[in-house]
């Protein structure tokens, strides 16, 4: 046949499945393949999104403005947070920690929401929650855009060099993510469950992850958080430190910092002597400096391994979903 | 994520839509109907064609099965698998075989119409076809680029606009953008639904949805054309014009098989015909033989049916033990084999049922219990 067709001439299928070294061999060949339709899937998502609203597009800016200037009034008017910078310093990790978030929030619907088509045409599925992740690449980036605006015009004196990590660091918590959604996009094909429990767990790491303060300043305060878990820790039977351990060591935090790190810098305390002579702590921030290399590795690796193992976990779900949808 | 979401809308305003695109149509003169018929794209026009060799296989299927797990369906919750972890009774819900031991061949240049009663496992059986379902037992070989038109409507994204879903259903099917771009007017002139072309899919009637979904199944040249039910929408000028499309995608499509209640089509463009029944080859050979038996077999489930209901009517039967009188006796006979049937009276039955149960309730405080038809 003359015609140039991305899809397979001919196909035999039987009860043959795959090993797990073929079902990553396909899954590869699939995306590439096929990486024109996955262009246009992401184009049409991309254009999709907003159509229904007055403001469309704009929405993407404003959306993270809003939320900051929300969580800053919140913050600093009825907490009196006295952050150096808080919007700089909220904004910069709540644009990577709303990526996060939307993409795996929405790839519960990646394959079950695409019902007709996987009924309607054969083409391999994995390229459905590829295509999400791609397209909520392009809301972050909208919203980063909007961070940089404000970090480059309203908080000139963070402004460095160190910002060239941030796709780095980018680049990292997309594989991290990705094979997050290969698992969650499948599984809830067979559990529909699965996309309410996302969601109170996203609320749930929206807290304990460092967003609205950060483990520097909470630490550096008389560790008053960790004297907090480790009191829970003892209610509970837990030993000791395992909360702190889960909490700052888990990959979403690290990432977070990291962009922090990047972006707005470090935050510490200096002495400072006050009106009546004594000497108190105050909380200041220091300039950004490199992101931990080595902490980044470790999450890329772990990464590589949960997309392997998202892989496998989708393809061998894979040819059931046409028979439950 | 709107995708395959059609939009409920009153049948009112879907009904306004159609009119008024056929008012359109009349006032632009059939004319241009009668132009776009005859200058509809041929598919040699296309300068794709490269000639069959007769005789090739094109579908094989041997021993081919299908089974549905009846534990995960669409309904599936987390609390039903961990009650039925924790109740070894609830265990298994078991499985159904919508096809077992199915073989057949299909070479190119011939033009199959699979038939059935309802549930025999006909759509199932295009499904594997095209490679949508996986078999669970058997094997399914397919040698050549496979277009299926298996639900029209299903596969569009909404919010795109028909343009849009064409190119993106081009790309879907993995057809070059360029072959795209060359039969993309022809599509749309097939489909001729004016300037709701540019327009987002939501607004479109199913008629319309269902005009560009067969346009662009009949004109991407597929080696293999799968057809379930074409032409359940669409309005009649539409439906003569697609017909006649599809004659001559048969002529010179490379193999078709199409699932269809309709038999007139299965007699004039099937070269063969399958009869299925509840997931096995019934009869298989001449398509005029095969539509008899099969409208044989419907008359005579109707004519059971209708006994059947006369028996419980005239009390032969007690309907609530509806369950006990089909494993033996008349009912049982007369149903044996008619499904449709059966979860019919099974219907009739429980409704019965639950009317007893309300009017034992009703009694309770009603100084006259109310007895029907003493």
């Amino acid at each position: 046949m003359g015609v140039v067709n991305e899809a397979p001439a001919a196909f035999r299928s039987s009860t043959d499945r795959l090993g797990a070294i073929d079902l990553i061999r396909t899954a590869i060949t699939d995306v590439w393949s096929r990486r024109r339709l996955i262009g246009y899937m992401v184009r049409a998502d991309v254009k999709k999104r907003g159509v229904d609203t007055v403001l469309g597009n704009v929405w993407w800016v404003l959306d993270p403005l809003i939320t900051m200037l929300i969580y800053v009034l919140v913050m600093t008017v009825i907490f009196q947070r006295s952050t150096p910078d808080f919007p700089l310093f909220l904004l910069s990790a709540m644009v990577p920690f709303k990526w996060f978030t939307q993409t795996i929030g929405s790839s519960t619907g990646a394959i079950t929401g695409k019902e007709g088509l996987i009924k309607q045409i054969l083409f391999p599925k994995i390229i459905l929650p590829v295509t999400l992740t791609l397209s909520q690449i392009v809301s972050f980036l909208f919203g980063f855009g909007v961070l940089l605006f404000v970090w480059f015009f309203a908080y000139h004196d963070h402004v460095t060099w160190m910002v060239v990590w941030v796709p780095l660091i980018a680049v990292v918590q997309y594989v991290f993510v990705l094979g997050i959604t290969f698992i969650v996009s499948a599984v809830t094909v067979f559990y529909r469950d699965v996309g309410i429990v996302i969601g109170h767990f996203m609320r749930l790491l929206f807290w304990v992850s460092p967003i609205l303060w950060s483990f520097m300043e909470v630490a550096g305060r008389g560790r008053r958080l960790q004297q907090g878990l480790e009191g829970i820790e003892r209610s509970f039977g837990l030993p000791e430190g395992v909360l702190f351990a889960i909490l700052s060591y888990n990959p979403v935090s690290l990432l977070l910092e990291s962009y922090r790190k990047v972006i707005y810098g470090e935050l510490g305390t200096v002495d400072v002597v006050d009106e009546t002579g004594e000497v108190v702590e105050k909380l200041a921030w220091f300039p950004a400096t490199m992101p931990d290399f080595g902490i980044l590795a470790v999450i890329f690796a772990t990464g590589i391994v949960i997309t392997i193992i998202g892989t496998i976990v989708f393809k061998r779900l894979e040819p059931a979903f046409a028979k439950i949808l | 994520m709107a995708d395959g979401q059609r939009i409920e809308r009153p049948g009112e305003i879907e009904e306004t839509v159609d009119s008024r695109l056929d008012d359109r149509l009349d006032d632009e003169a059939l004319a241009t109907i009668a132009e776009a018929e005859h200058e509809a794209p041929h598919p040699d026009e296309f300068g794709l064609r490269v000639a069959a060799p007769v005789g090739e296989m094109a579908i094989r299927a041997q021993n081919l099965g299908i089974r549905y797990n009846l534990n995960f369906t669409k309904k599936t919750k987390l609390r039903t698998t961990f009650a039925t972890l924790l109740d070894p009774r609830r265990r298994n819900k078991g499985h159904f075989w919508a096809l077992r031991g199915v073989d057949f061949t299909v070479n190119r240049g011939e033009a199959v119409g699979i038939i059935g009663p309802n549930g025999s496992g006909k759509s199932t059986m295009l499904l594997a076809l095209a490679g949508i379902v996986q078999p669970s037992e058997g094997v399914v070989e397919v040698n050549g680029h496979v277009s299926t038109l298996l639900s029209l409507q299903a596969g569009f994204d909404s919010e795109l606009s028909g343009r849009e879903n064409i190119a993106l259903a081009g790309a879907l099917m993995g057809i070059d953008h360029k072959v795209m771009q060359e039969i993309t007017p022809g599509i749309i002139k097939f489909a001729n639904i004016g300037a709701f072309i540019d327009a987002p899919m939501k607004t479109y009637s199913s008629g319309m949805r269902a005009r560009v979904g067969f346009s662009i199944a009949t004109a991407v040249d597929p080696d293999i054309l799968l057809l379930d039910e074409v032409l359940q929408t669409g309005d009649n000028k539409f439906k003569q014009k697609s017909r006649r499309r599809i004659a001559e995608v048969l002529q010179t499509a490379k193999a078709v098989v199409m699932v269809t209640h309709d038999m007139s089509w299965i007699t004039a463009f099937c070269t063969r015909a399958i009869l299925l029944d509840k997931g096995r080859i019934v009869a298989e050979g001449d398509p005029e033989e095969i539509a008899d038996m099969h409208e044989q077999d419907a008359e005579r489930r109707k004519k059971q049916k209708r006994k059947a209901k006369q028996l419980i009517k005239h009390g032969k039967v007690d309907v609530v033990d509806l369950r006990k009188a089909r494993k033996t006796g008349t009912l049982g006979e007369l149903l044996e084999g008619n499904e449709d049937a059966a979860a019919e009276l099974e219907q009739v039955s429980q409704d019965r049922k639950k009317a007893k149960a309300a009017a034992a309730t009703d009694a309770s405080g009603a100084q006259e219990p109310p007895r029907s038809g003493s």
